[in-house]
This record gives C-alpha cells, sequence and structure tokens, in this order.
C-alpha cells in the first residue's frame, strides 16, 4: 500500500477563518517555519467560514463595551461558557477586526459618515455586529486566502485528515491523511498541528453546513482520547429551506432575518401558531421558535413535505425582494417564491458548541496538538450568538498561530510516528473495501432520522436510548457495509462511507451527553426535565474514548469573571 | 442525462434520473453517484452558491450546478454535464483550479496593506467614488465561470482572466491598499487587461450579475493614464 511521508513545521489542518489566520499569524511569527494548510476541499472553498451570513460581533463603536459583549456571551450560554475563553474571545475580537480590515484587506459596511456600520442582531444589547451585507464570510475568507496564496504556505488541497498519530512514546507525531484527487494515503510529520476543521452537525436530517463537513476532526480527536466538552449542544436555526427528498437544498438556512423583519410561521392548516407558544411570536429566540416549529411537527399539522410555511408577502413582495435579495434570488434558483409565495421550512441542525477541550491559548491536553474553531469547546457555553461564530475561529486561530512558533521552539522536534499505528490507521481507512458491497444511502438515511428523530430538538431519556442503540446498530452495519474497489482516485463514495463513520462515532457522543445533561440550556432540551436547573452550581458535561469505552462526566463552571445574577456592566458604568 | 467520465481524455455517458419538482444539477448528479455508478467523481461544497466549488458545463455553458434547477436548463428532458473548459480536467467533473487562482495571484489580486492592527479602522464614506466602483465589483466568489466562459483565455494561455483582473480593478479602486502602482504593471503587462478583446461572456453568465468586462475596461483607462503619467 502506498505510503507517502511528508514532513512539515507546522501542520494545520482546515482552511476555514481558523486554519488560515493561524497560518499567517505562524509565518508572521516565524518566517523560518513552514506552514502546511490541510484541507478536505479546496482551500478557503470548503467547510462554513464562507458561509457566514450575520457578521462579526465586536465592541469597537462608542459607547459599546467588551464587558457588554462578555455579559451577552455568558448570557447566551446560559452561564455554561468557560469564562477565560469566553473573555479571550470578546476582548481580542477587537484587534481581530482592525487586522481583517487594515492588513488582511476585508472592507466591511460603513455608516454614511464613513466609520463602521455595528448591525443589530439576536441576543446583544448593542448593534455591535460588524458586516458586509449578508454576505460577511465571503469577504472575510476570500481576503483571507488571497493572503495565504501570496505567501509561502504549502497547501495540501483536497485531502483528508483521517487520524492522529503518535510517537511510540505516546507525544504527537503527526497525522495520517488521504489525497483524495489520487486516493493515496499521505503521513504528515509536524512539530505542531491545529485542529479547525470545523465541526458542523451534518448527521441531523436537516442541517445548514457545508456539505463536505463531517466532524472528522472530532472523530479523531475521539479515538486519540482527548477531552471533549458540551457535546450535547446542538444549536438549530428555525427556518430550513424543506425542498423534499433527494436534493441538497433541504436544511440549507433562510436568514433570522425573515422573521425579524415580520415574516410569519403558518402550519399545514394556515394557522399562525407562534402565538399558541411565545408572546414574542415568530420573533422569539432560534430555540423556542425552533420547538414551536417541532411540536406543530410532531402534532401533524404540517405542509406536504412534513414543515411549515414562512410567508413575508404581507410585506410587499418588492420590499422582500429589495431587503432580503440574497434570500429571495436563492429560492428562486431553486423554484421558490420568497417574496410573494409561500415556502417550506424546517429547523435545521446549525451549529456544534461541543468540541475538544482547550485552554485559551488554544492548546490542548495533548503537548503539540493546537484546536481553534468549530473544533474547539467552552467559547459558547449552551448556545452560540449570532455573529460569535467567525469571531471565534479568526480570534483563537489566530492565536493558535502566535502560540505554535513560541511551542516549537521550547518544546519542538519531529517523532517518529508509531508504525503499528500508523498501519492499524491505514487498514482502518481502507476496511470497507475489504466488506462486500451495500447499501451505504439507505445507513445514511437511518442515521438522519435518528439524530433528527431521537437526539434533536425536543430530546428524553426514552428518545435518548432509542437513539443510543439505533446508532450502534447502524454502525455495526456499516462495519459490514463495503465498497467495490474500482479505483480510488476522486472516489466520492469511499469519502461517503468515512464520512458516515465519522458522524456516526461523534452522534454516539452527543446523544450520551444528552442523556447525562438532566436539565434543559439553551440549544439542549429535555421535555422529561425541562427547567434549567441552578445556575449557581451550573456543570458541563465532558466526554472521553476510553479503552473501556465511552465515559460521560460532568464538572462545575468556573465563575471566573461573573457570577450567576451578577454582570460586569455595573463595573463599567461606575468606571 | 449524459455526464463526461473520465480525465482530459475521456466521453460521454449516458444516465437516466428520475425527474423530482425540486432538483438543482447538483442533485442529479449526486443520484448518479449514490445510486447508479459510485465512482461518479464531483466537487461541491456549501450547497447554496457561497463557495464556488461546483461549476460544471451544463448543457454547453458554464454554471453552479447547485443554484440550477433542471427545470431551467434540460432541452427536452436531457442534459449535458461536463467538467469547466479551459482548466485542466482532474477526473470526470472535477478540474484543477490552481492555474485560476495562480493567475489571481499574477494580477496582484492581494491587498497590501498601509496600515496595522494597531491603527483605527478607516473612514471610508461609502458613497465615494473609488469605493463605489470597488463595491459594484467585489461580490466574486471566485467560481472561474467567467474563466470557463473567456474566448481570450482560449485562445492565449497567459492571459489572466476576468476574475483575476476584476479583482485587481477592486484593489485599484481601495484607497487603503498600498500597492497600485506594482499591481497596475502587473495587469497592464503582456496576458493583462490589454489581452480582453471585450467579448463580454463574463458579464453574461457571471452568476453574482458582475461584470468583469467593465472592470477590465477601467484597468485598461487607468494603466493607460499610469503609463502617460509615467507611473508605469
Amino acid at each position: 500500500m502506498s505510503l507517502e511521508r511528508l514532513r512539515t513545521d507546522i501542520l494545520i489542518l482546515g482552511s476555514g477563518g481558523a486554519g488560515l489566520f493561524a497560518a499567517l499569524h505562524a509565518l508572521k511569527a516565524n518566517p523560518d517555519l513552514e506552514v502546511t494548510v490541510a484541507t478536505k476541499g479546496l482551500l478557503g472553498k470548503c467547510g462554513c467560514t464562507r458561509m457566514v451570513q450575520g457578521g462579526y460581533n465586536v465592541a469597537l463603536n462608542p459607547g459599546d463595551s467588551v464587558e457588554r459583549h462578555f455579559m451577552d456571551t455568558i448570557e447566551g450560554g446560559k452561564w455554561l461558557p468557560h469564562q477565560e475563553l469566553a473573555w479571550t474571545l470578546v476582548s481580542t475580537a477587537v484587534e481581530r477586526v482592525r487586522e481583517l480590515e487594515n492588513e488582511i484587506g476585508c472592507f466591511f459596511d460603513r455608516n454614511p459618515d464613513g466609520t463602521l456600520h455595528g448591525k443589530a442582531f439576536a441576543g446583544q444589547t448593542f448593534d455591535c455586529t460588524v458586516h458586509k451585507d449578508d454576505l460577511t464570510g465571503i469577504e472575510i475568507i476570500n481576503r483571507l486566502m488571497e493572503q495565504v496564496w501570496a505567501r509561502p504556505v504549502r497547501r495540501l488541497e483536497e485531502h483528508r485528515a483521517v487520524a492522529f498519530i503518535p510517537a511510540a512514546d505516546g507525544a504527537l507525531a503527526g497525522v495520517l491523511l488521504i489525497d483524495i484527487r489520487t486516493g493515496a494515503f499521505r503521513f504528515v510529520a509536524a512539530q505542531a498541528v491545529l485542529l479547525a476543521t470545523g465541526g458542523g452537525p451534518t448527521m441531523y436530517r436537516y442541517h445548514t453546513p457545508s456539505g463536505d463537513k463531517s466532524m472528522d476532526g472530532l472523530a479523531m480527536a475521539l479515538r486519540a482520547g482527548l477531552l471533549l466538552r458540551d457535546m450535547e449542544m446542538v444549536q438549530f436555526h428555525p427556518t430550513g429551506l424543506l425542498a423534499g427528498p433527494d436534493t441538497r437544498m433541504t436544511g440549507t438556512v433562510l436568514e433570522e432575518g425573515l422573521r425579524g423583519a415580520g415574516g410569519h410561521l403558518l402550519n399545514g392548516a394556515m394557522h399562525r401558531f407562534m402565538g399558541d407558544y411565545d408572546k414574542e411570536l415568530e420573533r422569539a429566540t432560534r430555540d423556542v421558535v425552533s420547538r414551536a416549529i417541532y411540536a406543530e411537527m410532531r402534532a401533524g399539522r404540517t405542509t406536504p413535505n412534513g414543515g411549515v410555511y414562512i410567508k413575508m408577502g404581507h410585506l410587499g413582495p418588492e420590499k422582500v425582494a429589495k431587503q432580503f435579495k440574497g434570500m429571495v434570488e436563492r429560492c428562486r434558483d431553486c423554484g421558490f417564491d420568497l417574496a410573494g409565495g409561500l415556502v417550506e421550512v424546517v429547523p435545521t441542525a446549525h451549529y456544534f458548541m461541543g468540541g475538544v477541550v482547550c485552554r485559551p491559548d488554544t492548546s490542548t491536553e495533548w503537548p503539540g496538538l493546537f484546536v481553534a474553531g468549530e473544533d474547539a469547546s467552552g467559547m459558547h457555553g449552551a448556545n452560540r450568538l449570532g455573529g460569535n461564530g467567525v469571531a471565534n475561529s479568526t480570534v483563537f486561530g489566530g492565536i493558535a498561530g502566535d502560540v505554535m512558533p513560541r511551542w516549537i521552539s521550547a518544546n519542538g522536534g519531529h517523532r517518529a510516528p508509531d508504525e503499528r499505528v500508523l498501519d492499524a490507521e491505514l487498514a482502518r481507512a481502507l476496511h470497507p473495501f475489504g466488506c462486500k458491497p451495500g447499501n451505504l444511502n439507505e445507513l445514511r438515511e437511518k442515521l438522519l432520522d435518528t439524530m433528527w428523530g431521537e437526539v434533536g430538538v425536543v430530546r428524553d431519556r426514552e428518545g435518548l436510548d432509542r437513539g443510543v442503540a439505533a446508532l450502534d446498530a447502524i454502525e455495526a452495519e456499516l462495519l459490514v457495509t463495503g465498497l467495490a474497489d474500482e479505483g480510488r482516485a476522486f472516489n466520492m463514495t469511499w469519502h461517503d462511507w468515512l464520512n458516515l463513520r465519522s458522524l456516526t462515532e461523534v452522534s454516539r457522543v452527543i446523544a450520551l451527553a444528552a442523556r447525562k445533561r438532566e436539565n434543559s440550556r439553551g440549544a439542549h432540551f429535555r421535555s422529561d426535565f425541562p427547567e434549567p436547573g441552578d445556575l449557581a452550581s451550573s456543570r458541563f458535561t465532558v466526554a472521553r474514548q476510553t479503552a473501556a469505552g465511552l465515559d460521560i462526566t460532568d464538572a462545575p463552571v468556573a465563575f471566573t469573571h461573573v457570577r450567576p445574577g451578577e454582570t460586569l456592566l455595573d463595573k463599567v458604568a461606575a468606571e | 442525462m449524459s455526464l463526461w467520465r473520465g480525465g482530459e481524455k475521456g466521453r460521454y455517458e449516458t444516465y437516466k434520473v428520475p425527474l423530482r419538482e425540486n432538483q438543482t444539477v447538483l442533485d442529479v448528479v449526486t443520484f448518479v453517484q449514490r445510486h447508479l455508478d459510485p465512482t461518479l467523481s464531483y466537487r461541491f461544497a456549501c450547497r447554496v452558491g457561497m463557495c464556488g466549488s461546483c461549476a460544471m458545463t451544463v448543457n454547453g455553458r458554464p454554471r453552479w450546478t447547485c443554484r440550477t434547477h433542471v427545470s431551467r436548463v434540460a432541452t427536452r428532458g436531457q442534459l449535458e454535464i461536463g467538467p469547466l473548459e479551459n482548466l485542466p480536467v482532474i477526473k470526470d467533473l472535477t478540474t484543477d483550479m490552481r492555474p485560476f487562482f495562480e493567475k489571481w495571484q499574477q494580477a496582484k489580486g492581494a491587498f497590501v496593506p498601509s496600515q496595522t492592527r494597531g491603527d483605527e479602522i478607516e473612514r471610508i464614506r461609502p458613497d465615494s467614488p473609488a469605493r463605489i466602483a470597488a463595491d459594484a465589483a467585489i461580490e466574486c466568489i471566485n467560481c472561474a465561470i467567467c474563466y470557463a466562459a473567456c474566448d481570450t483565455v482560449r485562445w492565449n494561455s497567459d492571459y489572466l482572466g476576468p476574475a483575476a483582473l476584476n479583482r485587481a480593478w477592486t484593489l485599484v479602486n481601495d484607497v487603503r491598499d498600498g500597492a497600485t502602482s506594482e499591481r497596475l504593471q502587473a495587469v497592464a503587462a503582456s496576458g493583462g487587461c490589454h489581452a480582453c478583446h471585450s467579448h463580454q461572456s463574463c458579464q453574461e453568465l457571471c452568476p453574482q450579475q458582475l461584470n468583469p468586462t467593465a472592470s477590465i475596461a477601467g484597468l485598461k483607462r487607468r494603466t493607460m493614464w499610469a503609463y502617460l503619467k509615467g507611473e508605469i
């Protein structure tokens, strides 16, 4: 079996906001280091940074403060965030946005007088979201990728990471990858590795993230025995497009602003149902609206494809077409009239708050491994604020790029990989070619339905038990479902198989963490434990794969900046 | 439908895919890979017209497959789908986009800062003429549809192409950028803006409704002035 061996100083997995910022900062910190970015798709073109619509939360404007941004993040996260991580996020965001504008070349929307425009966004007490229309992510990632291309960064595009490889003494030696274009394996030895593949809960029937995402990074971290935190926390967006079966359009997000602007949600009987659930009607928070839609669906009051309708036409189709140009055009291209007609929508899995446990300097418990972006955890707690996603990836990606060169000069050196682990991981990735071809599509459908039905918007003990049992069965079936070995070059079906394995493994952790949390916080709702529980004694879940199985425990949140019932804003006002 | 199979050398093969009410070109390609031939290769990512990974040649025209409804492009119920033109084919429907991005760099399509993260963000009025010009061309997602559609690229492999030059034009109009004369030199060189024959396929086919032909015309004027004034 062919295995090419490469050597680099810093290996970055992922080319979103986190990965690209890390590359730029690492080269700036030490231009003598060789930096390699490996990414599953094309550099900067896969993943979700590019898909950011809303914008970037940052306390830049006069009258705003990082304390205000911090309190919104903590309150939004239902007191579960790791407060040092959240503080690092909000306080570093200021410099990061200036860097994006002044050094990377992003141009964010201005007020008429030329100052930076901050827009209002859900869950924020100040209009602090910096943006470029509703296509902020494209501006950020396009400018970042240009900067990376312009520098001597080694690019491994269409390379899928499959495993961390330790040295014989357990230290990190490097990463095993598959070159998707040729189907060949590459082992990349590195002194430091950044995990920045982006989470992305694509194991749900309805999901918004980029279609290439499959939680590979977290599956690798799990197998390496790393601590994972907040794994029950899956954020659902209330309005994903529902276009029926066999279309990749289904699940893609219709923006928050449609409800904010006065859009109505109607059930299959054309009843505007939000009044039955919340006095804020359609403008209630994402979690409340998602649960209301889910309840209508469970009660069978649905549209032909099994969701509800969003209606904008009463606001004036021309006005809607102007205000929401991008959304209206996207719907039109796909055959739907958002401006004047009814469009079917459904709650859709949007963002994963859980991930690898890390410190504010992005280091993990495994020396030499760093983590940033959606693969990391603790910044958002039980819920991520809109506008904190791209802030998170760029802030911590940049920090990782600052920190890794320093770490290398103090601890660096390449380590020889444990050849037995390397062999085992190669065999693991080739597993499907040794089995009789079977029905992968049916298994994918089963996984999507299991996670949606049993581990989704509303959870309870019985459903979670059923979910765990179903996931075990899916995994067992996957392991006897093979592929014909008819060429491994750009073999997407092989990668579908590997995607399913990653997703199934991470799904089980989600289900078990959800079973562990016997209360309802933010994105996690248990119908058998609907109360949030005592905030002052809040605990977060921790998961680890051991030789004996999955170990799920919890630990107390440390209120190092502010305690429930307190605020930092009094202090700011007093100063 | 018929799909290109193979590399630079290959052939179109025919498949039958069930018609659905809601179905994009990407969906029918996916259907073939999932249900008819698991070895079919294609590229996609975001599914919603933001990443520019999934462009292919559909019934003779380059298009985003994720945002193209089958009913809009099928002729007599038939589709012919191939890889983008003007780029090397990797396999089946995937192309190697490196030449496209290398030319983006040759056109000096990366911002060169004149300030640092320690400085305040510059006040720039959105109604200033330079900013209006930059904004009109900025929303490119580098999908390479214009590049695949361009006759000049087809005839002259050194030509930088519409997207790279369009990006250069936005930077020439970015008052914060610190490398205008180097960039004008780069785009005035052989294979640069003066090679454009204004066939306008780029602006006809740009899914973002941008007008690279106009951006290139702007560069032609600007480089001419810079030359006359002795700046380049």
